[in-house]
């Protein structure tokens, strides 16, 4: 069980740096309008696809 | 090329601490997009501005409709910009509102990031809480609890620290000003859970026992927050939508000059009489009348009529409306300040600001109320110490949280401000907000009759020579009465003035006596009047009731203008549901008696008088005020603001004049009298709600304070409960908004 004494700090810096990708997303805007982000893929020419996505 | 568009207050892109080379020395610039009707748009306009050279960054907010435009000032103009979005179809101006919508975003992206910090922590404390839950007592290695412990403790701190800190920095305030508010018990309970579970965790079995609080407190603070960042939520969408609704007029006017020719001005250099062009999808500059052209208009934000309205030439528009279909010419009669839109916006400015008097009375018992708290927290820290010392902290914390005198405080006022809003979509803007419960106390109305229940423009019918029968003579008195009419705003006047040109006569010592008409003196010294025959040409044996208006030159009766009049639509119907309601309505005019009796007729009125000087409409009121009755007025005219400030509550006709508009409680912008009867139904129902507001908080503290003292609450609970019942009262207020 000592292997607790590694886990629980490790999971203890995890949330930090979970906590710091959100801090990313939302200083980037990412959440300031949600409704249009949902109908981003409606729109009628976004960037053309590239050849390795192309068929 | 627009000074404000080039003059963008213009920051440096230098963000904190950070430079991106390729930011440095641009510009930014909010412009509001008019013309967007979905998501999409927001891209068309983004590669309409990406394609422009010099454009750095392009953003389009959809919800807000406006554009964050990043630019090079070397390489482009402001003023391109607004061109590229027009060129694409739709509308540019400079954001006016640009300031306070910033500060709002920052707001809500720091009350998001507080929420979620605090949410992911409590979650992962409770993760490290659970082993110490599942496991019967002794069987968790004390090594291994210390490290549970110790773990979240660590994860506690950013919660503490960051999260929780609005509450100390306002507790701390409060009490730096000798007050006490909500945030003074809530910080008391989050600082003595952490204290004690700090030595608990790192000395357990000492002063402050074994047992922790991290999960209970993080959830806490989660659960607060939550409940705040759902009223934030709440207010900025009704902020918003006020900067919507007034920020909506032009900055820059077309105006037709007298050759025909077409040249831009400011919104500022406009001036009563000026022909301005008004392009498709703009909104109207000023009141006015449509000259060429026929159109629709949105009056939505101005009159809560949500059709689009057909507009031939010869109909009224109003500024800040939309102009819907195709471009017209307009000719313009108001201005600034006189517009109805700027009214509204200063009513809404104002109603923002005020505290009604239910919130004065709710936040006066608020006081002793969280002092009592506090002494009940003393008293049962006390109790509990001997009768079980090791759940005395856990007692402390539930009592200072689980109490709630926000719901208490919020019981009155947010289902007041709702029901405003939603009254105000609706077509009546409140000045003061208790109009809402005097208005379901009326038991006289009081109503005038000229522009208030018949449409604030009579027509004139024709004028009458009254020296000779010559049609020549009449009109050429019909235009010299129109030129002295033009001083005069009184709907009468107006009527002459739409049906004579005026000749242009000169006047001097210009007088307006309310009630009666207006006076001037020629170039040559000469005394005329126009207005009241009795006040007109006292000696004058003719006319009749039909007779409303003279035009008279030293006391003798030159003209006779007869008038028609039409009731608003709805008056009578109106009338007919607000009867049914209970209420007298009587009827006072400054009229004639004969005209006055016919109106009332008519409408069923319980009473109708004429021939009355304001003074006369004052006393009528006071009598009935003085009989105990509760008294509403509704009014238009300069005649009837002192009445409009007499009566217990009044209203005043969108269309009306501004002195009115002033004096009044309320003003009914859609000039419907039936918006009166809704919003009488809609006042109740908010009664209703304040009272069952006001229960749900008194039934929530009594119960959950007994319960906390008991030791029965953990402080989890007491935080949901908390957050719960503000929750319950604002979601209940909101159903008014509706």
């Amino acid at each position: 069980m000592d292997i607790l004494y590694l886990l629980i700090p490790f999971s203890v810096l995890l949330v930090l740096a979970l906590l710091a990708v959100f801090a990313w997303a939302l200083n980037s805007g990412q959440f300031d309008d949600l409704q249009r982000e949902g109908e981003r893929i409606l729109a009628d020419d976004g960037p053309a696809l590239d050849r390795h996505q192309a068929p | 090329m627009d000074a404000s568009l080039q003059a963008p207050g213009a920051r440096s892109a230098r963000g904190r601490g950070r430079v991106d080379p390729r930011l440095a020395g641009t510009a930014q610039t909010s412009l509001r997009i008019g013309g967007m009707y979905c998501a999409a748009c927001a891209d068309v306009i983004e590669r309409a501005l990406l394609r422009e050279p010099g454009v750095v960054e392009a953003r389009v907010s959809a919800a807000a409709q406006v554009a964050m435009v990043r630019w090079d000032p070397e390489r482009i103009q402001a003023g391109q910009l607004a061109d590229a979005i027009r060129r694409a179809g739709y509308d540019a101006s400079p954001d006016t509102a640009a300031s306070a919508r910033a500060a709002r975003k920052s707001e809500a992206r720091t009350a998001l990031w507080r929420l979620f910090v605090a949410v992911f922590c409590a979650m992962q404390i409770m993760m490290l809480a659970a082993p110490a839950y599942f496991t019967d007592p002794g069987e968790l290695a004390p090594e291994y609890k210390k490290l549970l412990d110790w773990g979240s403790w660590f994860l506690t701190l950013p919660v503490l620290c960051f999260c929780a800190a609005p509450f100390f920095a306002r507790a701390w305030r409060s009490l730096r000003q000798r007050a006490i508010g909500m945030d003074v018990p809530v910080s008391l309970g989050i600082a003595a859970a952490f204290v004690a579970s700090t030595g608990a965790a790192f000395e357990p079995g000492g002063v402050f026992g074994n047992e922790v609080y991290f999960d209970s407190l993080t959830m806490f603070i989660s659960f607060l927050l939550g409940g705040r960042f759902l009223e934030m939520r709440a207010r900025h969408q009704a902020e918003s939508a006020l900067d919507d609704a007034t920020s909506g007029l032009p900055q820059r006017v077309m105006r037709v000059a007298a050759d025909g020719t077409v040249q831009p001005i400011a919104l500022a250099e406009l001036r009563v009489g000026d022909r301005v062009q008004v392009p498709y999808g703009e909104a109207f500059p000023a009141d006015g009348v449509i000259l060429e052209g026929s159109t629709s208009a949105d009056e939505s934000l101005l009159t809560g009529e949500s059709r689009p309205l057909a507009k031939r030439p010869g109909d009224a528009v109003i500024a800040g409306s939309l102009n819907l279909a195709a471009p017209v010419s307009m000719h313009v009669e108001r201005v600034g300040a006189d517009t109805r839109y700027e009214a509204i916006a200063a009513l809404t400015r104002a109603a923002r600001t005020l505290r009604p008097a239910v919130l004065a009375s709710a936040d006066r018992w608020a006081g002793p109320f969280l002092w009592s708290v506090l002494l009940l927290a003393a008293i049962a820290g006390v109790a509990w110490s001997f009768i079980d010392p090791t759940r005395t902290v856990w007692v402390v914390v539930s009592v200072l949280i689980v109490t709630c005198p926000c719901a208490l405080s919020l019981a009155g006022p947010s289902a007041l401000l709702a029901a405003a809003g939603a009254m105000s979509r609706r077509g009546l803007v409140l000045r003061d907000l208790d109009a809402i419960a005097a208005l379901t106390r009326v038991q006289t109305l009081f109503i005038d009759k000229t522009g208030t229940l018949t449409r604030s423009a009579p027509m004139c019918a024709g004028v009458q020579g009254l020296a000779s029968d010559d049609p020549d003579i009449a009109l050429e008195l019909g235009r010299r009465a129109s030129s002295l009419a033009a001083w005069s705003h009184h709907p009468l006047s107006t009527a002459i003035q739409t049906a004579f040109e005026g000749d242009g006569a000169v006047w001097s010592d210009l007088q307006e006596l309310p009630g009666l008409g207006v006076a001037a003196n020629d170039l040559d010294r000469c005394p005329w009047r126009l207005g009241a025959p009795t006040w007109a040409a006292p000696g004058w044996p003719g006319g009749g009731p039909d007779t409303q208006v003279i035009l008279a030159r030293n006391g003798v009766a030159l003209a006779a203008f007869r008038f028609d009049e039409h009731l608003r639509d709805d008056a009578e119907a109106a009338v007919a549901s607000l009867q049914a309601d209970g209420v007298q309505v009587r009827l006072l005019s400054g009229d004639d008696p004969l005209r006055a009796e016919r109106v009332g007729a008519l409408l069923g009125l319980d009473s109708a008088r004429g021939g009355l000087a304001p003074e006369d409409k004052l006393a009528a009121v006071r009598a009935a005020q003085e009989r105990g009755e509760f008294v509403a007025m509704v009014g238009d005219g300069v005649n009837d603001a002192p009445v409009l400030a007499q009566a217990d509550v009044s209203f005043a006709m969108g269309d009306g004049a501004q002195v009115a508009r002033t004096q009044a409680d309320g003003v009914l912008v859609s000039n419907r009298l039936a918006d009166l009867v809704r919003a009488r139904a809609l006042a109740r129902k908010t009664l209703r709600v304040v009272r069952q507001n006001l229960a749900w908080a008194a039934l929530y503290n009594a119960s959950c304070v007994p319960l906390a003292l008991l030791g029965l609450l953990p402080p989890w609970a007491a935080g949901l409960g908390m957050a719960t019942s503000s929750l319950f009262v604002v979601s209940n207020s909101l159903r008014l908004a509706r």
